[in-house]
């Protein structure tokens, strides 16, 4: 319990003393993972858009593998990434392994299957024929889509907060496509990691206070944006 | 409507990509991949290494952790520029395979047995690792193994294996699969015996309660650089491979290895191997 409460100590001072490290970790993962869940959002909003209404053939099995996705195992997906980026790998030739491009990658391809699977919930929760109505009453298909994610906005933003949350938490596929390159990719999560591994759990436990505190106040300010939304 | 959030998503990459590769650098010049060991990174050494040669260099260096074997096996793929290994005969083999070349060593540390302070198996009192080793598996005492083909797994298996004894599939050992750092770690909780490197144990010394038992200074743990032969991997980063080498090899990398941990541990961590003739704590 010490431990906890020394690392408490030092997370605090490290927050307030402006530690340039901490800064530039924090800011790692939240330009990383940031970019990981709005390129997911895209990505995953048009997957569920499209399956909620234009219900192709094979929407279910379509929605199963979704939702297996959610589950999917962030080592797989990053050693499938690494050897797409390897240099004698399809993509080899980009160099992007060991960069913050890289854990982009593999954390949009982790975030995109829980956004995708849950807002297609949310969008097939909504009345089937408003679509249809919208579209009637002479909107744009685009306009449509708008309004359509609007109705749905409550659902969608906390899909949203799953994508963000299993991005900035994740650290096995980080390590392995981004290198834990410190002043690059050494994101909060690989931190962590990295004080566990030299011993020093004093700074590993305040690098995870530092951590859940990031998540709190964005998920406050999404939440807040949420109900300020609901209340109108 | 389906083509909409494509573009949008292609202008979001783009928008995104000039941040990224501002401060990563993705061409293929200036990028160096190097393969080092997770007690070099442990230890901190390796950020510290990574920082100067960035500093007294235009390159731009990836460094990516594993055990020697697992370094070694990716370097054969082609992946890496050039490595910090300490794995002998896995390097000399790699080498004689056409895989590397030029292998210049870089720095050294000892092997040690940390155990229990009460050492049941009386470990202090032998003369030698194959003694030591000895007594643990006769007394079946529990020994905690890395078990992850690095330089201190190998070595290892090497003196079990000159005792003529095989130690997996015995309560008492134990497999880790955990870097030189963690695997203190287990041991300690498990009031085990286990191998390490001197460098490591430095730093976990007052974390542990677990003490040096045996170190042995007859076969030191010896780090080398190795580059990746460019005839047999045309992908790598030749130039950059030797001015790595060059560097890690010349007064001051040599300096800057001989006096790292001598402000936090008061001890150097590691053994330059060629010195440093400006402190008088080289090799």
């Amino acid at each position: 319990m010490d431990l906890i409460w020394d690392g408490l100590t030092e997370a605090i001072g490290l927050i307030f003393s402006g530690d340039a490290y901490v800064y530039e970790v924090t800011y790692t993962s939240l330009l990383v993972s940031g970019s990981a869940t709005l390129i997911a959002l895209v990505a995953g909003l048009s997957i569920a858009y499209f399956l909620a209404f234009r219900a192709p053939p094979g929407r279910t099995l379509a929605f199963i593998a979704l939702a297996a996705g959610m589950a999917l195992p962030p080592v797989a997906v990053g050693l499938l990434v690494s050897i797409m980026l390897w240099r004698t790998g399809p993509l080899g030739q980009l160099h992007l392994l060991y960069s913050r491009t890289a854990i982009v990658i593999a954390q949009a391809v982790i975030a995109t299957p829980i956004i995708a699977a849950l807002s297609t919930v949310a969008l097939q929760a909504l009345n089937p024929n408003l679509r249809l109505q919208v579209l009637a009453l002479g909107a744009s298909r685009w306009q449509a889509a708008l309004l359509l994610f609007r109705e749905a906005r409550l659902s969608l933003l906390a899909a949203v907060m799953a994508g963000f949350g299993a991005a900035i938490s994740e650290v096995g596929a980080t390590i392995m496509v981004g290198g834990n390159i410190k002043g690059s990719t050494r994101t909060l999560t690989s931190a962590i990691v990295l004080e566990v591994q030299q011993g020093d759990f004093e700074t590993a436990i305040a690098f995870s206070l530092i951590l859940l505190a990031v998540i709190l106040v964005i998920v406050a300010g999404f939440t807040a944006l949420q109900q300020r939304r609901s209340g109108q | 409507m389906t083509k909409r959030p494509l573009k949008l998503g292609a202008a979001l990459l783009l928008a995104l990509s000039a941040p990224m590769s501002a401060s990563c650098g993705g061409d293929g010049e200036t990028e160096l991949i190097l393969g080092a060991t997770t007690s070099i990174q442990d230890a901190g050494l390796l950020d510290e290494i990574v920082r100067v040669f960035e500093e007294v260099t235009d390159y731009d260096v990836k460094p990516v952790v594993g055990g020697s074997g697992q370094t070694l096996e990716t370097a054969r793929r082609g992946e890496f520029d050039v490595v910090m290994t300490h794995s002998p005969a896995d390097e000399d083999s790699f080498i004689a395979d056409g895989e590397g070349l030029d292998k210049r060593t870089v720095m050294r540390n000892f092997f040690l047995i940390a155990g229990p302070d009460n050492d049941p198996a009386g470990i202090a009192a032998v003369a030698g690792m194959d003694a030591a080793f000895e007594r643990i598996a006769t007394g079946e005492h529990e020994f905690i193994s890395r078990g992850d083909n690095s330089g201190t797994h190998r070595r290892e298996q090497s003196i079990w294996e000159d005792l003529g004894i095989e130690p997996d599939g015995n309560s008492w050992y134990q497999v880790s699969s955990t870097g030189q750092g963690q695997n203190i770690l287990v041991a300690t909780d498990r009031d085990a015996y286990t191998l390490a490197d001197s460098s490591t144990f430095t730093v976990f010394r007052d974390r542990v309660n677990l003490v040096a038992l045996f170190t042995d200074t007859v076969k030191p743990n010896v780090y080398s650089v190795i580059r990746i032969s460019p005839e047999e991997h045309p992908n790598v980063n030749a130039a950059g491979a030797i001015a790595f080498a060059e560097f890690i090899t010349s007064v001051a990398g040599q300096c800057l290895i001989a006096e790292f941990g001598l402000e936090e541990y008061g001890e150097s961590l590691f053994e330059a191997a060629r010195g440093c003739p400006t402190s008088d704590v080289g090799g």
